[in-house]
């Protein structure tokens, strides 16, 4: 098989994933592994794991079920939060389903009171977030929440989550980290581009339905190893612009700003969001003797926008914005997202201070009535670069 | 208003000519909505008078209190404990957040889709007419909901003392635990700028100064229970609002003397409006001054409002911090127990409030709640749908209405009440 095909052939086995990781959960579930149900990259999967479960991320990125949603909602909320809920309570999101319990975390009021409701359809595990990372009491807060979730997964699964487990598990996790930064790396070592936004959102969201991490780490190495060998898939560079997403969380069903982007004849070469290399950056530290402490720490340093003050994030945007020598951010907020969207003023200073990269800042939710306007200054926006 | 007051102004770093503006707008709609009311209380006569003085005399008093070696701590929400302020020597004041101001300014800084008290905070710095704002030694700002936590990140780029306590979101063992280690790191904090220590009779001398004056409201709201209803829910707002403001003896003074006599208009069946007025409790969003849209629509609409289920409202004012601690331990220990209890929508689960929603109206003898939620604050819209249907579960009538500061939908809002109100009758 020529290279060509080879990536081409590569890049589906993670776009079909969804339906593919279906039929392992089922076995998995066969052979008595408890499946458990996450929205969230603060959900600590190295946990979840070694207590012999499996994570799957749940479906919350379409419009379809939002309708259904808002009987119970208020219809001025994130789309995300919407159509999470309404995936769960139409039974429509087969993960849902299959998912013994759900482990939520309080990242935002949307969600936070969302859980609320869905606890009522499933068994729901709640893990607190400190909304100050930097505070003094922060960790000790949310390592008891980190024991709480043990605690959970233990009598959740009848199995034990020892030291050695962890570690296990955190290997693998970092080693997954370590590989989505290489994949995002061979868009930052010339300037030629090897894969688009599109196809790296494409393998990026695979991970959370992956049942096998070792198999999912495998793959991504194949492919990286295959992308370095062969020329860039996405030449010429120029005229096209380098652009970092960043903001609310993005996906199969709710890609509409990158998909503009794409058309618009721009790449986005990273993406700095939870979908992106927001979860990838960081490690769990393997050194740490002991591992839960370890796993506090590195889920506590998210820089996710319920953060206050958030400056991993604009630490972050910074180094990819350097790193990966973008000509603009485009910074993406759901409709009613109020962390996001209040810290895109700050984002958007910060970086024409530091880098001198501007920014564009689209607010905007899963449906298609806004298309023609945002594309309108999505080019406008390129055109000015 | 004297020149007196111009130059404290000044002095404070107020737009004159906006602040001008300002108190034109607020003695107008006060003559129109509050002076314009029949058969107030006479006591309410001193509410007027602070309501007149209330960037005047206050001010006034606040400088002369700083002048003396006092500290000013402005706050913008009920989980910043006064206790611990009035203890270490401090005075705590309540901020400008109830009226829109310099929108245009504002909406460079924070999104248009942002709640209208965290906006109209924004507006009062950056239209310079707060004189609160601008006298506060220390301004408090906390971790309640998404908005006002990023907010105050941008809002700590406009002031040169924001202090942001962090507040935990859940009613555990560990949440309490963060209240706690919060509440002794601000206590620290007032320690510091006033450089007075508190002492266990420092404190329990704040402790008890607080809680009379939550006893005063706690007597007005039980009087609220009479048919007829004594006084109005506008004027019994106000003087909720006033909490957040006044000299804390004084105010206990005043209110009690306002109950005083509503007693003696309850003995004598004497109302602002006649029995059988359709009884509505309010509930959710608070309501600062001068926001008093909703209050008066709905006792312009023929109902009268008997209870507040708000921050600026019972959901504030209804507990009391125990007086029995010895030590100064002992006494935080007491602080925390008392505000942990508050039951704001940024809590989950947030059972409790549901549950007092239930009790108020069955205490008030309300015969509808209007559920009064701010457009894009997130926690009590959230909540006001399963609210809602628990009420309706319950045979109690529920509207639920989101607006904002403005009055484009003033007419709509009345439309809707008095169809609201004539299902009440």
């Amino acid at each position: 098989m020529n290279p060509g095909a080879e990536v081409a052939r590569l890049l589906d086995s993670f776009d079909n994933m969804a339906e593919q990781s279906l039929a392992g959960l089922e076995t998995a579930k066969a052979e008595g592994h408890k499946v458990v149900g996450v929205y969230c990259i603060f959900a600590p999967v190295e946990m979840i794991r070694a207590a012999g479960a499996l994570p799957v991320g749940l479906c919350g990125k379409r419009v379809e079920p939002i309708a259904a949603a808002e009987a119970e909602l208020p219809a001025n909320l994130c789309p995300l939060i919407k159509s999470s809920y309404g995936y769960g309570v139409t039974g429509t999101c087969p993960f849902f389903s299959a998912a013994d319990a759900v482990v939520g975390e309080t990242t935002c009021d949307g969600k936070k009171k969302m859980y609320e409701l869905l606890q009522r359809l499933k068994p729901l595990h709640l893990m607190h977030l400190p909304h100050g990372p930097a505070q003094p009491h922060a960790l000790a807060y949310w390592s008891a929440e980190i024991g709480a979730l043990a605690d959970f997964l233990q009598k959740l699964t009848g199995n034990r989550i020892t030291d050695e487990s962890l570690r296990e598990q955190i290997r693998v996790q970092n080693s997954v980290r370590r590989l989505m930064g290489e994949l995002h790396a061979l868009n930052a070592a010339d300037d030629e581009v090897h894969l688009s936004g599109m196809q790296m959102l494409a393998v990026m969201e695979a991970k959370n339905f992956w049942p096998d991490a070792r198999d999912y780490a495998r793959r991504l190495e194949a492919l990286i190893d295959l992308l370095r060998r062969i020329p860039a898939r996405v030449a010429p560079m120029h005229p096209r612009r380098r652009i970092l997403l960043t903001g609310t969380p993005v996906g199969k069903g709710a890609e509409k700003v990158l998909r503009l982007i794409e058309d618009a004849g721009a790449v986005v070469v990273a993406m700095e969001n939870c979908t992106g290399l927001k979860s990838a950056w960081s490690l769990v530290d393997e050194d740490n003797p002991d591992p839960l402490d370890a796993i506090a720490r590195r889920y506590l340093s998210l820089p996710c926008a319920c953060m206050t003050p958030n400056a991993g994030r604009l630490a972050l945007l910074r180094e990819l914005a350097s790193l990966y020598r973008v000509d603009g951010v485009v910074d993406l907020s759901w409709h009613a997202c109020h962390t996001y969207m209040i810290e895109s003023n700050q984002v958007a200073l910060h970086l024409h201070d530091t880098t001198q990269t501007p920014l564009l800042h689209l607010c905007t939710d899963y449906g298609r009535n806004d298309t023609e306007a945002l594309s309108t200054r999505i080019e406008a926006f390129l055109e000015m670069l | 208003m004297s020149d007196a007051y111009r130059s404290m102004w000044q002095e404070l770093g107020l737009d004159l000519d906006a602040h001008d503006m300002l108190l034109g707008v607020l003695g107008n709609a006060y003559k129109e909505i509050y002076l314009a009311q029949k058969g107030r209380p006479e006591g309410m006569g001193y509410f007027d008078f602070v309501m007149s003085e209330v960037h005047g005399l206050r001010i006034k008093e606040l400088m002369d209190e700083k002048a003396a070696g006092r500290k000013i701590v402005g706050s913008y929400c009920v989980f910043v404990p006064e206790e611990i302020a009035l203890a270490a020597n401090a005075t705590l004041v309540g901020l400008c957040s109830g009226a829109d101001f310099a929108m245009e300014e504002v909406e460079k800084l924070l999104p248009r889709n942002t709640c209208a008290l965290i906006k109209s905070s924004f507006g009062f710095k950056l239209g310079k007419v707060c004189p609160y704002l601008e006298s506060a030694d220390m301004i408090v700002g906390e971790n309640t909901c998404d908005g006002k936590k990023k907010a105050y990140e941008a809002l700590g780029h406009l002031v040169k003392n924001l202090y942001v306590m962090d507040l935990p979101q859940v009613k555990s063992e560990n949440g309490r635990a963060l209240l706690k280690a919060e509440y002794d790191r601000f206590k620290a904090a007032v320690e510091a700028l006033t450089g007075v220590t508190i002492t266990a009779e420092s404190l329990k001398a704040a402790i008890q100064t607080v809680n009379a004056k939550r006893k005063a409201i706690h007597r007005l709201s039980a009087l609220r229970k009479a048919d007829p209803a004594p006084i109005s829910g506008l004027d019994a707002l106000l003087a909720n609002q006033v909490f957040f403001y006044d000299n804390p003896a004084r105010f206990t003074a005043s209110v009690n003397k306002i109950c005083d006599e509503l007693e003696q208009r309850i003995e004598k069946k004497q109302g602002v409006f006649p029995a059988k007025t359709p009884r509505i409790l309010i509930s959710g969003c608070p309501q600062a001054v001068p926001n008093w849209k909703l209050p008066f629509i709905i006792e312009s609409s023929g109902a009268v409002i008997v209870g507040e289920e708000s921050c600026v409202g019972e959901r504030g004012t209804r507990n009391l911090t125990a007086e029995s601690g010895q030590t100064v331990e002992a006494m935080m220990e007491a602080i925390v127990d008392r505000y942990f209890q508050v039951d704001c929508a940024i809590f989950t689960p947030n059972a409790e409030r549901l549950a007092h929603i239930e009790a108020m109206a069955a205490a008030y003898k309300a015969e509808g709640v209007i559920h009064y939620g701010l457009q894009f604050c997130q926690p009590y819209l959230m909540e006001s749908i399963p609210v809602e249907k628990a009420l309706e579960e319950k045979n109690i009538p529920c509207l639920r209405i989101e607006t904002d500061y403005g009055m484009e939908d003033a007419g709509q809002l009345k439309t809707r009440i008095e169809a609201f109100v004539e299902l009440l009758k």
